[in-house]
């Protein structure tokens, strides 16, 4: 591996540590970071995005990043009405709750270790493993529904530079509740960063959760996030990602249908453009009968940019009566734009419905004289074509003010470009 | 107001209009008819600006030479053309589109854009005009449209951009009774000294309804016989192969 990425031990005695299980748990993961490396494309998981490649071209060193900055103002969400929790740089700074009950809610800065995500294959978990000692911790009690949403505004500052954020997240919602959940990243440095981050989610009996993760300015930030979702009997998912902006953004997510019934859907909307690169990757294991996974992922690459989906449906023997749908539609804009993706179905049962799709092509042709005969330049009309591509994900967001919200974002997007 | 000078258009090296010549007057309606391959959807993405034609002659809009002029440029300087196939676009929204269009156009003219309200209202005036439900403008741009309403929506944007010079091609296919009534009604309430059409059709159906003050006959390339509505009658009766 390139040497001047090796982290040494003495990294982890700046951490504030609870226990030698907690230190011995790190020590090893750093071990075997250390031995890997960052992944490279001989990885399967990583065949599309070398990461080892991106960041040796991006970064000389990486320094840990300490925390005790100050945040600039930031702007909030005035469409809508929402609680908020803020962090910076992966540090937990406040929370409010204005509309709900907060005996339900228990929040906090979620410092400690979580044996129970391992990867021995993943290195960025090994490193997050090694390394993370901030993040947030938010539970929700048994029967609770949220009557607004939560806006996370995760901000990242002008303070980082060069550095590596390792930071971990866990989301436990209680049997029979419901959240709705809007992760808004805002991201003021101008310089060059790593987020690593993981995110632990459980959702028990009947919960539901709902999440929108949105990326949407123009920044030199590398983001990888690993969810590792955990789903009982009965349990609703459902995520939007749409990113558009960061230099390099991989949404790794792994979701267990554990208990029957559940229904877990992901949908994400990406516009990537000049050089930048993104890759949503998803693994559903159908590990139970009767349960719902859905994953349609639309993907506009503009420029240089590239962007890769890989998506593997799972399916146990015992999971029988599974209904699973995957499909990833890609649009180019450019003859040097790149897209790859790679389904995958993996099934032992015999009585499932799975099916998936994949395709990529350039604009319409004709579609674009069509609305060139009616006085728009090409420019508008390819605009235009992208913005409808892309609104089949955000027409799907049943909020009104939130989807207007997050079509006016991805809209300076796509008319930035 | 148009006026073409022996026009030749290839594609992939194959010829299909073979030295056109045409003259429009303002507020003249002419009509072209001709049977299939003659080369009647050429003339009209030809003056529409299409690309991927190999064009030699002369064709002159308002006394300007159209040879080297844009797509986009064409439309803002007043040319409509109606589509025989109007293309579905997923996700976009009707109404966002064509106050877009409108915006563009007016700009390009140097006029004051319309803001939503104002632009609302003219499409809700506009589409009572002409008995179309306006429903369908806030509906994908005709994602999921029938034949007619795809139709019907092309006279509708007609109507709204308020072009000099429109060109229906064969916006008459695949169409009912009613649904022919209510676009040839548009057209004609739109009928002016200062508007032309160039109506682009297989039958004489649509002549009945929108009265041509010429008639011309497209065979391989060429107009090959004009008249006056008359003519229209006679190739009905006869057929196109008693011409040649």
């Amino acid at each position: 591996m390139n040497e001047n990425f090796k982290i040494s031990p003495s990294e982890i005695d700046k951490i504030k540590l609870l226990n030698q299980k907690d230190k011995n748990f790190r020590l090893e993961n750093l071990k075997l970071f250390n031995q890997q490396g960052f992944p490279t494309r001989n990885q399967e998981d990583w065949k599309f995005s070398d990461i080892n490649q991106i960041f040796s071209k991006n970064f000389k060193n990486l320094e840990s990043f300490k925390n005790g900055i100050k945040t600039k103002s930031i702007n909030f969400i005035k469409e809508f009405d929402h609680n908020h929790i803020l962090m910076v740089n992966g540090k937990l700074e406040s929370s409010e709750f204005t509309f709900e009950d907060k005996n339900k809610i228990k929040i906090k800065s979620y410092t400690e270790s979580n044996f129970s995500i391992n990867n021995e294959e993943n290195s960025l978990i090994n490193l997050n493993n090694a390394l993370s000692n901030n993040g947030l911790f938010l539970e929700v009690a048994d029967n609770y529904r949220f009557e607004k949403v939560i806006i996370i505004y995760n901000v990242f500052t002008d303070d980082l530079k060069n550095n590596l954020l390792n930071n971990k997240n866990k989301i436990i919602i209680g049997k029979n509740s419901e959240l709705h959940i809007i992760e808004y990243n805002i991201n003021q440095s101008k310089n060059k960063f790593i987020y690593n981050t993981i995110e632990n989610v459980i959702l028990n009996e009947k919960a539901s959760l709902k999440t929108i993760n949105l990326q949407a300015n123009q920044n030199d930030g590398f983001f990888y996030k690993y969810s590792k979702g955990k789903m009982k009997s009965n349990s609703n998912y459902s995520s939007f990602i749409f990113s558009s902006g960061p230099k390099f953004n991989k949404i790794d997510a792994e979701f267990d249908l554990e208990g029957d019934n559940c229904d877990c859907s992901i949908k994400s909307a990406l516009f990537i453009n000049k050089d930048k690169h993104q890759e949503i990757k998803t693994k559903i294991n159908h590990l139970v009968p009767n349960c719902k996974s859905y994953q349609k992922i639309k993907s506009v690459v503009d420029a240089e940019g590239k962007g890769v989906y890989q998506g593997k449906i799972y399916v146990k023997d015992i999971a029988q009566k599974t209904n699973a749908y995957q499909l990833s539609k890609a649009l180019l804009l450019s003859e040097n734009s790149e897209f790859n993706s790679k389904p995958e179905l993996e099934i032992y049962a015999d009585d499932v419905k799975c099916s998936h799709g994949s395709t990529s092509g350039s604009v319409d042709e004709n579609s674009i004289h069509y609305l060139m005969t009616r006085g728009l330049t090409k420019k508008q009309a390819v605009q235009l074509l992208v913005s409808g591509f892309l609104n089949e994900i955000i027409g799907d967001i049943k909020s009104n003010s939130v989807r207007k919200f997050i079509e006016n974002k991805i809209g300076v997007q796509i008319h930035g470009y | 107001m148009l006026v073409i000078k022996n026009l030749k258009a290839s594609i992939n090296n194959r010829e299909i209009l073979k030295g056109l010549n045409l003259k429009i007057n303002p507020g003249e309606v002419h009509a072209i008819m001709g049977p299939n391959g003659s080369g009647k959807s050429t003339l009209a993405n030809v003056l529409s600006g299409k690309n991927g034609y190999k064009i030699s002659g002369e064709v002159k809009y308002l006394g300007e030479s159209l040879n080297d002029i844009p797509v986009e440029e064409r439309a803002q300087k007043g040319i409509f053309l109606a589509f025989q196939y109007p293309l579905e676009i997923p996700g976009v929204n009707t109404n966002n589109f064509l106050k877009t269009s409108l915006n563009t156009i007016k700009k390009a003219k140097g006029e004051k854009e319309i803001d939503t309200i104002a632009f609302l209202e003219l499409v809700k005036e506009k589409a009572k005009e002409l008995g179309i439900d306006e429903k369908i403008l806030s509906r994908q741009l005709n994602v999921g449209f029938s034949g007619g309403e795809k139709k019907k929506n092309e006279i509708l944007q007609m109507k709204i951009l308020d072009p000099n010079l429109i060109i229906l091609d064969e916006t008459d296919s695949g169409l009912d009774i009613d649904a022919l009534k209510i676009i040839s009604d548009g057209v004609n309430s739109s009928r002016s000294e200062k508007k032309s059409f160039l109506v682009i059709t297989h039958y004489q159906r649509l002549l009945e309804y929108i009265k041509p003050d010429h008639v011309h006959v497209l065979s391989d390339g060429k107009i090959i016989k004009s008249g006056t509505s008359e003519l229209a009658l006679e190739l009905e009766k006869k057929g196109y192969k008693k011409l040649n």
